[in-house]
C-alpha cells in the first residue's frame, strides 16, 4: 500500500507550473524526494500536508484525502521544515513537548515523549538548553525530535541536512535511517543532494521543474554497471580514429553516445563486461590512443541528464 | 547495598496507542502557550517587565479606591465612590499599554521564529491558529480590563457598600463582564490586526499606537478645535470605552451627545475592521 499517492496532481502559481500532472506513489520505508531547488519539492510537501490545495488532481496520505481530511492527516504526520528558524529563548525540551501537545499528545505523555525523542537524537544531556544557544547541527536534531515525538506514522523532512558539516550530515542520515528501520516510521526526505539520498533511501521520486522524471526503488534506478566511458586522444596521423571506434561499436549493436568534435564516448550495453571487451577490440583496431577508460555506474544524476554524455 | 528494586531502563522509542486531542487540544495548547509567552512566564526576567508593569498600573486605581473604602469608607461621601463602569476609564492607560506593547507578542513572534509553519503542519488550520491567538489575547487582556472592576465590586460588597440584593449584584457583575469583553474585543482586534502586518514587534507596537493615539488625537482636534460633533469620537477605538457607561444607563461627559446605537455600531465596526485585516493577512500567508 502506498503511504502517499497522487493522481494527475498539478499546482499552478500564476504563469508558473510548480507541479505538472504528477502520478506519484510513495511506499513504506525511506523515500527520497529529489530535485534541484525550485523543482517543486516543498510545494509537493505542503500539498501532502493539506496546506495547499492543488490546482488539479488528488492526493491520498495514509489512506486519507489530504484536502478533505487535512486535519486528520496532519495529526498522523510529523514535519521537519527546511528553515532553521526556531524560538531562540525556548529550551529544547519545552519546544518538543509543546509541539507534541499541539499534535494531540496529552500533556503528561508529551513531556515524557519529548525527553525520549531528544535522547534518541543524541540531545539528552542538552535538552534544557535554549534553542538559540545550539549549533546548526543540534537545531537540525531538535527539528527531527519534534517531528517524531508525537509518534507519527509518516515524517516529512525538508532538507534535513542543510547547513551541516560532513560528520554531522553522516550522523543525521544514520538517525533518519534509524527512524524507519527501528521505529517503523515511514520517511519522505526532500533533498537536492543526490549522494545522500542514494545512501539511505529505499525509494526515489525525482522531480525536475515540477515534472516527474523517475520514481521507484532506488536499486532499480541506480547502481548497475551499464557500460564504459572512454576518453580518447586524437592523433594527428589518424584523424578518423574516434569516428572509426564509434562506427565499429555501433556496428556491434551497442548504444554509443558521442558528440561530433568530442573526444569522449560513452558506451552502454546489456552487459558491462561484454561492452568492455568490445571497446577494447575497437580501440585496438583503430589504433586510437586512450586517455582514460572507466566503468560507468548509473547514479541519480543520470535521471536529470539527457543522456550519458 | 540494599536492593530497593530501582532500575535504570532504556525506554527507547515507544509507540503511542492512546487517544489524540485533535483540533481542540491543539487550540488549547497554543492558546495556553501564547498566554504564557505574552505574560513572560517561563522566559527571562526582561520579558516579564512590561506585563508586570501593565498589571500593576491596571489594578492600582481599583486597589486605591478599595483601600480608601476599607480604611475611611464611613467618612467618604457617596460622590467620591466611583461608579463601577468608571473603573474601566481609570485603567484604560494600562489596557492601551497592553494592547500596544504586550499583545503584539501573541502573533508577531511566531512568524519571526518559524513557529507558524510548524503550527500549520499540525492539526491546526490558519483559522484555528488565529482562533487560539485571539483566545489567548482576549483572555490575557480580560485580566487587566475586567479584573479591576470585579475586584472593586467584591471589595465594596465585603464592605457592605456593594449592590443591594443578590439579583442586583449579579446584574452589575454581568454588565461589567459584558462591557469589559466588548472593550477587550475591540482592542484585541485592533492590536492583532495591526500586528499581522509586520514581523517586527516594535513596528507592530508603533502601528497599534498610530491607530489608537493617532485616531484619538485626530478626533479630539475635530471635536474640540474644529467644533465637530462628539459622534466623531466613534472614529477612534477608544469609543469602545463608552460601552461601559451605556451598559449602566449612564453617559460619560465626553460622549453625552453620542447616540447609543452609534456607540454599539462603532464598537462592532472596530471589531470587524481589525478581524478582517487579521483574517485577510493570515489567509494570504504561505504555510510551509
Amino acid at each position: 500500500m502506498s503511504v502517499i499517492s497522487t493522481t494527475d496532481l498539478s499546482m499552478v502559481f500564476g504563469h508558473n507550473r510548480a507541479l505538472d500532472d504528477l502520478d506519484v506513489d510513495v511506499h513504506a520505508g525511506v523515500t527520497g524526494l529529489v530535485g534541484a531547488n525550485g523543482a517543486g519539492k516543498t510545494t509537493f510537501m505542503s500539498i501532502v500536508l493539506g496546506l495547499r490545495y492543488p490546482t488539479t488532481g488528488r492526493v491520498e496520505v495514509l489512506g486519507l484525502d489530504a484536502q478533505a481530511d487535512g486535519t486528520e492527516v496532519r495529526a498522523l504526520v510529523g514535519y521537519g521544515p527546511e528553515r532553521n528558524l526556531l524560538p531562540e529563548d525556548m529550551p529544547a525540551s519545552d519546544f518538543v513537548k509543546h509541539l507534541a501537545e499541539v499534535r494531540g499528545m496529552p500533556r503528561s505523555e508529551a513531556r515524557g515523549r519529548a525527553s525520549d525523542a531528544l535522547w534518541l537524537v543524541g540531545l539528552g544531556e542538552e535538552r534544557f538548553r535554549a534553542l538559540g544557544t545550539m549549533s546548526t547541527g543540534q537545531r537540525q536534531r531538535v527539528k527531527l525530535a519534534q517531528a517524531i515525538a508525537s509518534d507519527p506514522s509518516l515524517v516529512l523532512l525538508d532538507e534535513p541536512t542543510d547547513g551541516l558539516d560532513p560528520v554531522q550530515r553522516d550522523e543525521m542520515l544514520v538517525l533518519i535511517r534509524q527512524i524507519s528501520d527501528e521505529y517503523g516510521i515511514d520517511v519522505l526526505l526532500s533533498s537536492h543532494l543526490l549522494e545522500e539520498v542514494e545512501r539511505i533511501c529505499d525509494h526515489v521520486v525525482a522531480l525536475d521543474a515540477g515534472r516527474l522524471i523517475a520514481q521507484g526503488r532506488l536499486a532499480d534506478l541506480v547502481g548497475d554497471e551499464e557500460g564504459v566511458m572512454v576518453d580518447l586522444v586524437e592523433i594527428p596521423d589518424r584523424p578518423d580514429a574516434i569516428r572509426g571506434v564509434v562506427a565499429r561499436l555501433r556496428g556491434d549493436g551497442l548504444e554509443v553516445h558521442h558528440e561530433d568534435g568530442s573526444t569522449r564516448i560513452a558506451v552502454v550495453g546489456p552487459d558491462a563486461d561484454l561492452v568492455a571487451d568490445r571497446v577494447r577490440d575497437a580501440l585496438a583496431e583503430s589504433g586510437a590512443r586512450v586517455g582514460r577508460i572507466e566503468r560507468r555506474r548509473r547514479n541519480l544524476e543520470d535521471l536529470f541528464a539527457p543522456g550519458p554524455a | 547495598m540494599a536492593d530497593n528494586g530501582a532500575q535504570i531502563l532504556d525506554r527507547g522509542y515507544r509507540r503511542y496507542e492512546g487517544s489524540r486531542s485533535g483540533t481542540v487540544g491543539a487550540v488549547r495548547s497554543v492558546a495556553w502557550h501564547t498566554t504564557r509567552s505574552i505574560l513572560g512566564l517561563g522566559r527571562k526576567a526582561r520579558h516579564k517587565i512590561f506585563p508586570v508593569i501593565v498589571v500593576v498600573i491596571a489594578f492600582i486605581p481599583a486597589i486605591v479606591f478599595l483601600g480608601l473604602t476599607v480604611l475611611i469608607g464611613d467618612l467618604l461621601e457617596d460622590e467620591l465612590q466611583p461608579e463601577y463602569w468608571e473603573l474601566f476609564g481609570f485603567s484604560n492607560v494600562a489596557i492601551v499599554l497592553f494592547a500596544t506593547l504586550v499583545a503584539p507578542e501573541a502573533i508577531v513572534r511566531d512568524r519571526r521564529d518559524g513557529m507558524l509553519s510548524l503550527y500549520l503542519s499540525t492539526p491546526l488550520t490558519r483559522s484555528t491558529y488565529v482562533a487560539a491567538k485571539v483566545i489567548a489575547t482576549l483572555g490575557t487582556m480580560s485580566i487587566i480590563t475586567i479584573g479591576p472592576p470585579i475586584l472593586a465590586l467584591l471589595g465594596y460588597t465585603f464592605q457592605s457598600q456593594g449592590p443591594g440584593g443578590v439579583l442586583e449584584w449579579f446584574e452589575v457583575l454581568a454588565k461589567l463582564v459584558v462591557s469589559g469583553l466588548l472593550i477587550v474585543a475591540v482592542l484585541t482586534a485592533v492590536s492583532l490586526g495591526a500586528s499581522s502586518l509586520t514581523d517586527r514587534r516594535a513596528f507592530a507596537s508603533v502601528a497599534v499606537i498610530m491607530i489608537m493615539i493617532g485616531s484619538l488625537t485626530v478626533t479630539a482636534v475635530l471635536i474640540n478645535v474644529a467644533g465637530g460633533s462628539q459622534s466623531l469620537g466613534a472614529l477612534s477605538p477608544f469609543s469602545a470605552f463608552e460601552v461601559a457607561p451605556r451598559m449602566f444607563g449612564d453617559r460619560s461627559e465626553d460622549a453625552e451627545e453620542v447616540e447609543t446605537w452609534l456607540v454599539v455600531a462603532a464598537t462592532f465596526g472596530w471589531i470587524a475592521a481589525g478581524s478582517s485585516v487579521l483574517w485577510w493577512k493570515y489567509r494570504r500567508l504561505g504555510a510551509v
